[in-house]
């Protein structure tokens, strides 16, 4: 697995900064999540009290986990690919192999903004119309933070695989 | 061009481009942007498909307990009861050729009782397995294939999502279905521990040179010392979900907590680990969810194209009789496998399934069994193999050396298994019904 | 004119509410539609093929289905105020009641509408009433007592109806009902006769208590608004037609369904049991008004609440249901 290099412009060291705060913080939920779970399982089994609302807390919690990390777990080389293809071209010619991967990542910051795109407006509802999971009287809980760090997530992966590019381009022009 | 046509384009489509190298979460959500614009006429549409999917498409308690059994796996391997499981499996196994190649199936066997999802194992024994396979002279090939192969026991030997899925689906009771899932399941992890050691004899080059992987035996006192605390771990765990305390699902959490306990008490676990631990499970957690994302957009474009609905009515019209209409069930499963994931084949297929087959007298708890182990085919079949996906970006830093199709390869010879294993339980519905005195 | 038209469930086929659009609303608009030169080419993507259960409303409103089955049930943010039944239980037992009710309510008034309006679907009709919720427990009922400390699970809104009762509710769905109480996560569940048959729960619960919890609106069928406006007057009255047909269909599919699950429940070993007046009065009584709760949460945030639940209620009393408790005169 390729380490991902810490040099560069500032610009880069600031994103990657970025992308490893929102790691941390998905980290962190996961690891509140396990607690939560735990702590209903004993007040629902030794106290008669369960804490309402963890089924809706994890739904929640799962979809922020995933974009929260994902940005990290692209620029660490852990999203799935098969490089087989690509390295033979990259060793008959590299340039063509570069610009593939330049393409590649090009295709990937678009995708990734379309539903960044598509996110914002489902966003703007959530706040505007005070959307909720879990039941009035028992246990609710917001949907719009969700949706912002999925807006976080999705635009730290596209800066992240524009960024790729920009790599490859410092590093072919060294 | 009818979106059927569009959606067989979006089929070679997203093969070639994976072969190509694009990653492949990428692949799968660029042909369902492109398969919808063709299909609906516009981008905005596709563009909030591919919205509502990233919005919902994992936002339910099953997935979001994926974290909690990875986490458990990590947990487990970083306080070292997985080497101990290990070193105890190889001592046991000791004079068996491919030893810890068996031990690793049975390790899985066990693992599967606590686990309801494939993924949660595939990502735990490649942290455990494969490294001490590695150490004892096995090859990377191999030892990446045998626990991609034996992840598919953890849906298989109840608990298991995806019979809970199928028994909502066909209205069939769940206790049936993880009665009937038994029975195959441990069929499978027979013919599994058979088919390593067979490979081991007679395939060596394969699977490796395991002249050199002599092993000391253990003493009684540390083969005590090794086992207890995994086995009490998987006592709580399954002694939890069946004295009811928690839920198969809620499982995964108190696995975790418990690993943590054990882990401190045995100080083999620090502070730094257990952070290193929190932020692998979600690299992890992450490179599979979004994978999942992903295959749920192109389920859904698939969907519209009408290209499973077709491939359903095309097994539904055909006039073969018993034998034949499952068989060509089984071939169309397995070849939806390939390129969609579990849930989502079921979805498409078995509501299509039900109404022609229920008239013909089928036992739907066995049609059931069937059904699954014809879709965990497709875990591990490429160009889309969640377990081997997921293996992938669960090996540690000194497997990376491994390919995506190295592990495609080393799984070969398990789904050739999983494809015997389906054919008796085909041939004799004793294997899946006998427990339930059918 | 040729028109398409997909219809979207998060639920497969195999349940009611989605075997009705086959059943009875596709062939009936296809006959209302023959003869006036029109016609519709229907596509059914089920059980989350293209959205789950509670994202259908999601789908019409973004345009990715023209129809769909709207769970009001899953959707409680965005559908407030159809939640209504599940917020005023002891109220009518009888499906038939609440699905023509609310109906009309949908019909006359707006403001019942306008939750639909805001997410950009229609209301086209066709609401999927539930029938009475049962108590079904592993263990004998004969009084409120007996739930002392016992874990029973709840859908949604439902788990409200259990505060007073000393029971301790968890939140819970029909999909695992059958494992948790068999494993014991549970020792019983509020769920409908209909659902409880196929699923088993008998089995494992066999105390089935009617305590009259009352039946259930959990959603109808809704258009995509845009595509509604652009259909000539004839379509939208086969559309109507079709939706008529499907209530109609739905309601006795039900009804039949209860006396077949009642029936079989019974003949598989099912204990089952009117719980006393004493029993459901003192738990109708024991409840905090949660009715109350709810409508004023919905008033703060610009929903008709209070004004919904009285006009429920007198719709309710109106058509001859008994509340055990007149949750809006309190
Ligand atoms: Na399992
Ligand atoms: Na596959």
């Amino acid at each position: 697995m390729p380490r991902p290099e810490t040099h560069g412009p500032a610009l880069l060291r600031w994103l990657d900064k970025l992308t490893l705060g929102a790691n941390v913080c998905g980290s962190v939920m996961i690891f509140c999540l396990t607690f939560l779970i735990g702590l209903d399982v004993a007040g629902r089994n030794l106290l008669g009290a369960p804490i309402s609302g963890v089924p809706e807390l994890v739904s929640l919690s799962i979809v922020a986990i995933v974009f929260l990390q994902v940005p990290q777990a692209f620029r660490s080389g852990r999203l799935t690919r098969s490089e087989a293809v690509l390295s033979g071209i990259a060793h008959r010619a590299p340039r063509v192999a570069a610009a593939l991967e330049s393409l590649f990542d090009l295709l990937g910051a678009i995708v990734v903004g379309a539903i960044v795109y598509a996110t914002w407006p489902i966003f703007l509802r959530a706040w505007q119309r005070s959307e909720f999971v879990g039941a009035i009287g028992d246990f609710t809980a917001p949907t719009w933070p969700v949706k912002i760090m999925i807006l976080i997530g999705g635009t730290l992966l596209v800066l992240q695989l524009l960024a790729r590019i920009l790599r490859r381009h410092l590093e072919e022009a060294k | 061009m009818t979106p059927f046509d569009i959606g067989l384009i979006a089929l070679g489509g997203m093969g070639a481009l994976v072969i190509l190298g694009l990653y492949v979460p990428v692949a799968l959500i660029l042909c369902s942007f492109l398969g919808m614009w063709a299909i609906k006429g516009t981008p905005i549409l596709a563009a909030s498909m591919l919205g509502l999917a990233a919005n919902d498409a994992i936002a339910s308690y099953f997935f979001g307990v994926i974290p909690l059994f990875v986490l458990m796996g990590f947990l487990v391997s970083e306080s070292g009861l997985g080497r101990d499981a290990f070193d105890v499996a190889n001592a046991l196994f000791r004079r068996v050729r491919g030893g810890l190649g068996v031990g690793t199936v049975g390790a899985n066997a066990i693992f599967a009782a606590i686990t309801g999802i494939s993924i949660a194992s595939a990502a735990i024994f490649t942290k455990i397995a494969v490294p001490q396979m590695r150490r004892h002279g096995y090859t990377g090939r191999f030892a990446v294939g045998v626990v991609a192969g034996s992840s598919v026991l953890g849906m298989l030997i109840p608990p298991s999502l995806l019979l809970i899925l199928y028994g909502l689906l066909a209205e069939q009771s769940i206790g049936d279905l993880f009665l009937a899932g038994v029975g195959p399941g441990l069929l499978l992890a027979v013919l599994f521990a058979l088919g390593v050691v067979g490979m081991a004899v007679f395939t060596p080059r394969f699977v490796g040179d395991l002249e050199e992987a002599e092993v000391e035996p253990l003493s009684r006192r540390d083969l005590l010392g090794k086992s207890l605390p995994i086995l009490g771990l998987i006592g709580v765990v399954l002694g939890g979900i069946y004295l009811g305390f928690f839920t198969p699902v809620e499982a995964g959490a108190i696995g975790a907590i418990g690993a943590l306990v054990i882990g401190s008490i045995k100080r083999t676990l620090s502070l730094g680990a257990l952070w290193r631990v929190l932020v692998e499970t979600g690299l992890v957690t992450a490179a599979v969810c979004f994978l999942i994302i992903a295959a749920q957009m192109y389920s859904r474009m698939l969907a519209f194209s009408g290209v499973p609905a077709e491939f359903g009515a095309l097994a539904a019209e055909a006039d073969l009789g018993r034998l034949g209409l499952i068989l060509l069930y089984v071939a169309i499963t397995i070849v939806l496998g390939m390129i969609l994931d579990s849930s989502s084949i079921m979805l498409i297929l078995v509501p299509l399934m039900l109404p022609i087959i229920q008239p013909m007298g089928i036992d739907l708890v066995w049609f059931g069994i069937v059904t699954v182990i014809a879709v965990e085919i497709g875990l591990l079949t490429p160009p889309f193999g969640i377990s081997v996906y997921v293996i992938k970006s669960a090996l540690a830093e000194e497997d990376s050396d491994l390919t995506l199709w190295d592990i495609f390869l080393g799984a070969a010879p398990f789904a050739l298994l999983m494809l015997a294993a389906l054919a008796l339980v085909i041939l004799v519905p004793g294997i899946s019904l006998g427990l339930l005195g059918r | 004119e040729s028109f398409m038209a997909t219809m979207v469930a998060g639920h497969p086929p195999v349940f009611r509410w989605v075997k009705m659009l086959d059943e009875a609303f596709v062939p009936a608009v296809q006959e209302e539609l023959a003869g006036t030169g029109h016609s519709m080419n229907f596509t059914g993507l089920y059980g989350g093929a293209i959205a789950g259960v509670g994202e259908e409303l999601e789908a019409v409103e973004a345009g990715l289905a023209e129809i769909g089955i709207c769970q009001s049930l899953f959707d409680p943010a965005k559908l407030a105020v159809q939640n209504v039944t599940y917020y005023t239980p002891f109220v009518s037992d009888n499906p038939r009641i609440v699905s023509t009710v609310m109906d009309d309510l949908h019909e006359s008034d707006p403001r019942m509408r306008q939750a639909y309006t805001d997410n950009g679907v229609v209301y086209l009709g066709a609401p999927l009433a539930l029938d009475d919720y049962l108590l079904m427990t592993n263990f004998p009922v004969d009084s409120l007592d007996d739930l002392e400390g016992r874990k029973i699970g709840a859908p949604g809104a439902a788990i409200n109806w259990l505060s007073g009762t000393g029971a301790v509710g968890v939140s819970g769905n029909l999909t695992t009902y059958y494992n948790e109480i068999k494993a014991g996560v549970f020792d019983g569940v509020l769920v409908f006769a209909s659902a409880a048959l196929p699923s088993k729960l008998h089995e494992v619960a066999p105390h089935v208590t009617r305590a009259g919890l009352g039946a259930q609106f959990a959603g109808a069928i809704c258009v995509n608004d845009d595509w509604w406006e652009g259909l000539p007057q004839e379509v939208k009255d086969a559309l109507e037609a079709g939706a008529d047909a499907a209530s109609e269909w739905y309601i006795d599919a039900l009804e039949s369904a209860v006396d077949t699950a009642m029936t079989t429940m019974a003949d598989q070993g099912a204990t089952i049991k009117d719980a006393s007046q004493e029993m459901r009065t003192s738990w109708a009584e024991g409840m905090d008004n949660v009715a109350q709760t709810w409508a004023k949460d919905l008033d703060a945030l610009g929903k008709p609440g209070s004004e919904m639940l009285d006009a429920y209620m007198d719709a309710m009393r109106d058509a001859g249901a008994e509340p055990l408790r007149n949750w809006d005169e309190e």
